[in-house]
């Protein structure tokens, strides 16, 4: 089924299960084989909870939960992706050449997830110390409920940015829409805009070519407080 | 989860595909809805017929039902097809009472459900696969400018026939749904207070009757999807079929998942990406695209220029204010 090419493995998804794709990823993960996952065919699931160092590439559009669940690995797509890529990442490297659905790097603990193209709606939610980074715009709700990490985003925001925020900040090149509770822009200081150049120059993106803003929690309704039921 | 889908043609020399289209787009999401299947199809008619599909899953005097039809009006057809009728009526001299009917088939053979009614619309749903229905009622076969599936994962009631979607409340009209409406038995009331009987305790339901009402109102199409908008709550996105366009609309928070397929040809839409790779003509530079939060997309079969609305807009309509006041 494989055919071997020196330090890569082709692996055609075409008459495996997800879970036999996953299954052999996972063994050349413990052998630190790299991997080029062929006719993905937008087939949710790939490449999930796999916990140790593997590089893998996927030629095409994949399904939902992309990379969820993992910890260590490197990943790039060449095509879109569903909803919840890199949903719950650990660490690790997690690149999109292409656009993303819903929900991309849902609660991810740590790595770094980019998205060379625009992302759906509540982009990075409930983002736990992750960095997303998102070329084009994030769609309605992004960055709802984050915790704790990182988003920067070249394009647009759509509505409702960063509502209910609690720490982390978030970079926005483009337009807000609209902020949602809670959430309060900052002034840019220099460490802000050396963050960002080093982090988009990967992309061969100069951070000041972008008007960024940034946003952070206002830490108004951290505590609840009835008079405040108004600003939820 | 449910799964939806739908096709419209940009070209009359495709409506031949219609039945294999839509099989081939709506089989995938079995996935997100293992119970049931149905479609709702726009095939061709000549223009003074409109066909009538009933459903019975007992016993009936269908000759009974076919005598008080060539009383009313002229029957040209009288088929079997699956455990129902597929009749196509000539409405030239005499139009068919839809109320008068309706109350008729209520009165005398409560067992009969109305499947579809109209020029152009044909509704086939049933329990189970979607190669099932496709076979039974040799669904590949059919031709039509535009068509929607449905494949149910139940949340809100039984499985059965009549709780599997396409739903319709009038003429020509049908809608899938992936979704809840939150506000449901409030919207019923209202609903049932203007008169407007419910068939099945489907939540789905109230979304079509919801339509009619509105289009009942004087509101154009566009309008009456931007009212339900702000009226209807819930989890949504449903597509809404009519005798010449499609409509795609997505709740205010895009909870449930919608993809479009475009191309010079054809536009697609389907609960997700995989569904469009397994269409028999797919074209890989395909226009992908996802409609935004609280988005209205309408297609039409004569104009097949695309209108998009966005959906911050205060609500027109007293029914916003009515569930309010009475809550």
């Amino acid at each position: 089924m494989h055919q071997t090419i020196p330090q890569q493995i082709v692996i055609d998804c075409t008459n495996l299960t997800t879970r036999e794709i996953n299954q052999k990823l996972k063994a050349l993960a413990s052998e630190g084989i790299s991997t080029k996952l062929l006719n993905p065919a937008g087939r949710h699931n790939l490449a999930v909870g796999i916990t140790q160092n593997i590089i893998i590439s996927i030629a095409g559009p994949v399904g939902y939960y992309c990379g969820g669940l993992s910890d260590n690995i490197n990943i790039e797509v060449f095509g879109d992706c569903g909803w919840s890529v890199g949903e719950n990442l650990m660490s690790g490297n997690i690149t999109i050449h292409g656009n993303a659905s819903a929900n991309a790097a849902a609660s991810a603990h740590g790595g770094k997830i980019c998205i060379l193209g625009n992302a759906g709606p509540r982009a990075g939610i409930s983002l736990k110390g992750a960095t997303l980074i998102v070329s084009g715009n994030v769609g309605y709700g992004s960055a709802f409920m984050m915790q704790q990490g990182c988003m920067i985003v070249c394009g647009d925001a759509g509505a409702n940015l960063a509502d209910s925020i609690y720490e982390g900040a978030i970079f926005v090149g483009g337009e807000i829409n609209s902020l949602g509770a809670d959430a309060k822009l900052e002034l840019m200081n220099d460490t802000d805009w050396q963050l960002l150049e080093q982090e988009l120059s990967a992309f061969n993106i100069s951070a000041r070519d972008y008007n960024f803003k940034k946003v952070i929690c206002a830490k108004r309704l951290y505590h609840f407080k009835a008079k405040d039921w108004g600003n939820y | 989860m449910c799964g939806i889908a739908g096709i419209i043609y940009r070209q009359p020399e495709l409506y031949k595909n219609l039945g294999i289209d839509l099989l081939q787009l709506i089989q995938p999401l079995e996935t997100r809805g293992p119970d049931s299947c149905g479609v709702g199809i726009y095939s061709n008619s000549v223009s003074h017929n409109v066909k009538i599909l009933l459903f019975a899953t007992e016993q009936v005097a269908w000759e009974e039902v076919k005598k008080w039809l060539q009383n009313q009006v002229q029957v040209i057809k009288f088929d079997v097809i699956g455990s129902g009728r597929r009749i196509i009526i000539d409405t030239t001299n005499q139009a068919l009472d839809l109320a008068e009917f309706k109350h008729h088939l209520a009165t005398h053979f409560p067992q009969i459900h109305l499947m579809s009614i109209g020029h152009l619309l044909e509704i086939y749903k049933e329990v189970g696969t979607a190669e099932n229905l496709f076979q039974k009622y040799q669904l590949k076969d059919f031709s039509g400018s535009h068509g929607i599936g449905h494949t149910r994962m139940a949340t809100e009631s039984v499985v059965d026939t009549y709780h599997s979607h396409p739903f319709t409340s009038a003429p020509d009209l049908c809608l899938v749904h992936n979704g809840q409406i939150s506000n449901y038995y409030k919207l019923r009331f209202f609903l049932e207070k203007k008169s407007i009987e419910f068939e099945t305790n489907n939540d789905s339901e109230a979304i079509a009757h919801y339509i009619r009402y509105q289009l009942l109102q004087g509101f154009s199409l566009e309008q009456a999807l931007q009212n339900l908008l702000n009226d209807i709550d819930g989890t949504y996105t449903f597509l809404v079929a009519t005798s010449d366009k499609i409509a795609l609309v997505r709740d205010k928070f895009a909870a449930k998942p919608a993809v479009i397929y475009e191309t010079p040809e054809m536009i697609a839409i389907a609960s997700e990406y995989r569904c469009f790779l397994s269409l028999p003509h797919y074209n890989p530079n395909a226009k992908i695209s996802e409609p935004d939060a609280g988005e209205i997309k309408i297609w039409s079969t004569n104009n097949t220029q695309q209108r998009t609305f966005s959906n911050q807009r205060d609500s027109v309509l007293t029914l916003g204010s009515w569930l309010i006041a009475n809550s």
